[in-house]
């Protein structure tokens, strides 16, 4: 039964279409209270104290909390826990939560956060990353304020200057951008019929939500529970903590259900954006383009807390050649805290910024040796066999090379419209960018887990931890999951992203889950048909290397006759057959001093051609039509990439023209700005 | 959190007077709100009553009597967009009312608002500068007609007093023949703020120039008439030369009356560039 590769409605769409999903600010729950934080109006204080008498005296006031009330950890992050779920005496950026007011309905718990007193005192602040090096900079955390210094050396730059023809230089620098996904921040949290403080909320990754609640709390795991719930975006902004906590907490103190919806303006003003980037680039080739030697001094402006600032940090070194052989590398990478708001996980985790330095460091090598620059591209690629700048041999899968040449078939059709000689003032011109992206964490395990089962009453079951954040995960793994076991897709019910039923699969990022959650998912099914099998072997008195599974079946080799759908040995053995699964993408550690290894079990590639217009007149830039050629492998759902590279390219016109942040000492967000609607077009595929 | 405030629903002009003269200073008018709820939403305004003038029939007419088109100051601007009352005698204004904001904005915002909540890049503005546009204002003290230039005494400020309500604006119906554009430059299609706004009206005899006006927005302190260039078309034939010479005039005005920003290095080419642009667009519709 086919069931990879076929376009079939996605399973959530339906409901998603009639507007029924519920989202963190839909949950229907009766009488809850609502929850406010007071957030910090100054971007580096102390905080001499709280007075809360008068807020508590606000009729309908149910509690205030603040950092004192927390009972365990007072400090979350992916990878460095350095930030206060309620601050602890410090306040770092303007939008710091200071104090959580639980309240009978929303607007009192907005006035009674009006009736808090802070008394602050004012520590010097820092906004740029250059200054925070600086010896005499204020202190942001006590361990200084580099977060992570990495370094990617491979060869002998200097050797690779020298024997270049041509070297150009450049510094490109990139800035804030946020996720904006539609759904603000929003979730309930309550006890559930077990006792255990339970969150329902918009997130990427229940598990380590869970994680990070219980260790807030000074809770055992099982004490607490993560439900995702329907989540409208992501984008890595849902990958750290943004509700969770404060929900817990409210519960914990309170033992009532509670309710909070961040404002839109707080979405903004408190979740984490795109790595401000400064990245010096220094790029060496021959005369035939052929490149000897990169040289790139990343600086990174992580903001107030660490997040996934060393990911970035780590990622954008290891990216920085573009998916080009460069035999001479020197990277370095520098993630420094600010008191800007804070830095995170933000698609691709810093590898964007580097394609936009390394794409434009080509296009000046291919201007100043006066080559094509799809030529230039292709002549360095990335092939199978070629070494990158970690040492990592690709020995499958690398199809940059196909991409650009797909492209460059575009273009010499003329699929690129002419210059219209009615409006002289209008120049058209073409723009080439290839990328690569290595998929999961980065040099670290980062396994994913999944259960299947069928029970003795027929069902078949797939437990995973996946949080689908509009992806679209939950149709894929159904295929994979039905495919493996030949039967219906429909037949199966999947049960996910609840800590309470499933096993951590990890984080809805990086690009990982259809490749290692699919592959989890894969592998319990292995197990699951040998469980069918050795059950098989007991009810048919057959020896079990006589039987194999096909079709949902299990079959004798000798007796062709014989054959027992799998729901049939469940059923008949009266018990549940199980089959765990576990995969984990082989990485190697990336060594502390050179950044040698292989993070990446595999990699993704792209090129895209961008037709861009300009009115002369107005200056004004507007994109008429991308070209995407992409190295996907094998397209489960083909609709839902095509999709995804249609938000990608929509995303990627955003940075260019209108993703922007201003941030300012006394006014966090000035400006705001995003592609309008009329900026979003219909695509069209082509399968080559 | 918005302040509380009492909220009145007059059903006539004489109503609404009545209640902004009580108030003393103290009440907002609301019609579409796309402009006043931002204000009370951020903590500018803190009004003890808001008028809602939208139920009050007079303010929602357009209509055409003696030669002269009026329009209440609660219509939206999809209507103006839709009323082939304006499409055929004032064009440029409906041209400029269905480009403003986005559907929502259309559908909510009126251009009574869009007057005077006097941004220096309200987009019905030019439009009705050019048409030479009266506001009618009344109030408990009686009721007057203030041509549409006199009312900006500088951004976001007009002369009306607080208990003066804008009733209706009227203009001149233009003669068939009578040629007109509206452009705008914003930094995205929908949902922008105009950065950059010209508004052109016409009149070709004899292949001369017999009458020419032009108002630009958004790059002055108020939208602005530019009679330094009008004067200079008149009786010109309307050929490159002569646009060009103009477009120069369009920007010593602005660079004039704003003087010398870190902006101006952009704003004057463009801005002679989109006077262009509407110059040959008017010519050519």
């Amino acid at each position: 039964m086919k069931q990879v590769g076929i376009e079939i409605p996605k399973v959530d769409v339906i409901e998603k279409a009639l507007g029924e999903a519920k989202y963190g600010a839909d949950l229907p729950f009766r009488g809850p209270l609502h929850l406010k934080v007071l957030r910090s109006p100054k971007p580096h204080a102390k905080i001499v104290r709280i007075e809360m008498d008068e807020a508590l005296r606000v009729p309908g006031v149910e509690g205030v909390f603040t950092a004192k009330d927390i009972p365990g950890k007072n400090l979350v992050g992916t990878i460095n826990k350095d930030q206060p779920i309620l601050a602890s005496g410090r306040v770092r950026y303007i939008g710091d939560p200071v104090a959580l007011i639980a309240a009978k309905t929303e607007e009192v718990a907005e006035e009674a956060v009006k009736k808090l007193v802070v008394v602050y005192e004012d520590l010097p602040s820092v906004f740029h990353p250059e200054e925070a090096l600086q010896p005499y900079a204020p202190l942001i955390h006590e361990k200084g304020n580099l977060l992570l210094e990495f370094h990617v050396i491979k060869g002998d730059v200097q050797r690779g200057f020298k024997e270049a023809e041509v070297i150009v230089e450049e510094t490109y620098t990139t800035t804030w951008v946020d996720h904006a996904y539609l759904e603000p921040d929003a979730g309930i949290s309550y006890l559930d019929e077990e006792g255990r403080i339970t969150v329902v909320c918009p997130t990427q990754n229940v598990h380590y939500d869970q994680k990070e609640m219980a260790s807030a709390l000074s809770l055992p795991l099982d004490q607490v529970r993560v439900i995702q719930c329907a989540t409208g975006g992501g984008f890595g902004g849902r990958l750290d903590i943004t509700v969770q906590c404060l929900l817990a907490l409210a519960v914990f103190h309170l033992k009532k259900p509670v309710k909070i919806i961040y404002s839109r303006e707080e979405v903004f003003q408190v979740t984490s954006k795109r790595h401000p980037l400064r990245i010096r680039y220094k790029s060496g080739a021959k005369k035939d383009g052929t490149l000897t030697a990169v040289e790139v001094d990343i600086l990174g402006d992580t903001g107030a807390y660490a997040s996934y600032g060393a990911t970035v940090a780590i990622r954008s070194a290891v990216h920085a050649t573009g998916p080009y052989q460069v035999p001479n590398v020197k990277v370095r990478s520098r993630m420094v805290y600010t008191n800007n708001p804070w830095s995170g996980a933000m698609r691709g985790f810093g590898v964007p910024q580097m394609a936009f330095a390394h794409e434009s460091q080509m296009d000046l090598l291919a201007q100043a040796l006066k080559m094509d620059p799809i030529e230039i591209r292709l002549k360095n690629s990335l092939r199978v066999g070629s070494e990158t700048a970690t040492g990592q041999t690709l020995m499958a899968s690398v199809g940059i090379g196909e991409t650009l040449k797909k492209v460059k078939e575009w273009r010499d059709r003329g699929a690129i419209s002419k210059n219209d000689s009615k409006k002289p003032f209008i120049k058209k011109g073409i723009g080439i960018g290839s990328m690569w992206y290595g998929i999961g964490n980065t040099g670290i395990a980062n396994p994913s887990t999944a259960q299947m089962e069928i029970g003795p009453d027929g069902e078949i079951r797939l437990f995973t931890g996946v949080a689908d954040i509009g992806q679209g995960s939950d149709t894929i793994l159904l295929q994979i999951a039905s495919e493996g076991i030949g039967i219906s897709l429909k037949e199966i019910r999947l049960i996910r992203a609840d800590t309470a039923l499933t096993t951590d699969a990890g984080a809805t990022s990086a690009s990982r889950q259809t490749y290692i959650s699919g592959n989890a998912i894969l592998s319990a099914i292995k197990n699951l048909k040998q469980e069918a099998i050795k059950e098989a072997s007991q009810l048919l008195n057959l020896d079990e290397k006589d039987l194999f599974f096909e079709e949902g079946k299990v079959k004798s080799r000798t007796c062709l006759t014989t054959s027992i759908p799998i729901k049939e040995v469940a059923k008949r053995c009266g018990k549940i057959l199980k089959g765990e699964g576990r995969f984990d993408p082989e990485t190697t550690r990336l060594d502390p001093e050179t950044g040698q290894g292989a993070p990446y079990a595999t990699y993704a590639f792209a090129t895209h051609l961008a037709e861009v217009e300009v009115d002369t007149d107005t200056g004004k830039v507007k994109v008429n039509r991308v070209i995407a050629s992409h190295d996907v492998g094998k397209a489960i759902h083909p609709m839902n990439v095509i999709g995804q590279i249609m938000g990608g390219g929509s995303h990627g016109d955003g940075i260019c023209f209108n993703g922007r942040i201003r941030s300012g000492r006394d006014n966090l967000f000035r400006q705001l700005s995003h592609p309008d609607i009329k900026g979003y077009s219909r695509g069209h595929s082509y399968h080559c | 959190m918005i302040p509380p405030f009492d909220y009145k629903t007059p059903n006539t002009i004489e109503e609404a007077i009545e209640l902004l003269w009580q108030a003393g200073g103290k009440a907002k008018i609301i019609a579409g709100g796309t402009d006043l709820v931002i204000g009370l939403r951020n903590g500018d305004l803190s009004p003890q009553f808001i008028v809602d003038i939208t139920r009050i029939e007079d303010l929602r007419k357009i209509e055409e009597k003696n030669g002269m088109v009026s329009i209440g100051a609660a219509i939206t601007h999809s209507e103006i967009a839709s009323s082939s009352l304006v499409k055929k005698y004032g064009k440029v204004l409906s041209d400029a009312a269905s480009e403003i904001g986005s559907p929502q904005i259309r559908n909510m915002g009126t251009i009574g608002g869009n007057i005077i909540n006097a941004s220096p890049a309200a987009d019905t503005i030019p439009p009705l500068m050019v048409l030479n546009a009266m506001g009618r204002v009344v109030s408990k003290e009686g009721e007057r007609e203030v041509p549409l230039d006199q009312l900006f005494k500088g951004p976001y400020e007009t002369n009306l007093k607080p208990h003066e309500l804008l009733v209706q604006i009227t203009f001149q119906k233009l003669p068939p023949e009578t040629k007109s554009s509206f452009v705008r430059l914003a930094r995205r299609n929908a949902m922008a703020i105009a950065r950059m706004n010209v508004a052109i009206i016409l009149q070709i005899g004899k292949s001369r120039i017999e009458d020419v006006r032009i108002a630009v927005g958004s790059v002055t302190p108020t939208p602005q008439r530019m009679s330094e260039a009008e004067t200079f078309l008149k009786g010109k034939l309307p050929d490159q030369r002569s646009l060009q010479k103009a477009s120069l005039k369009v920007s010593e005005a602005m660079i004039k009356r704003s003087g010398i920003r870190a902006s101006t290095a952009y704003k004057r080419p463009v801005v002679e560039a989109l006077f262009m642009r509407a110059m040959r667009k008017a010519l050519e519709g």
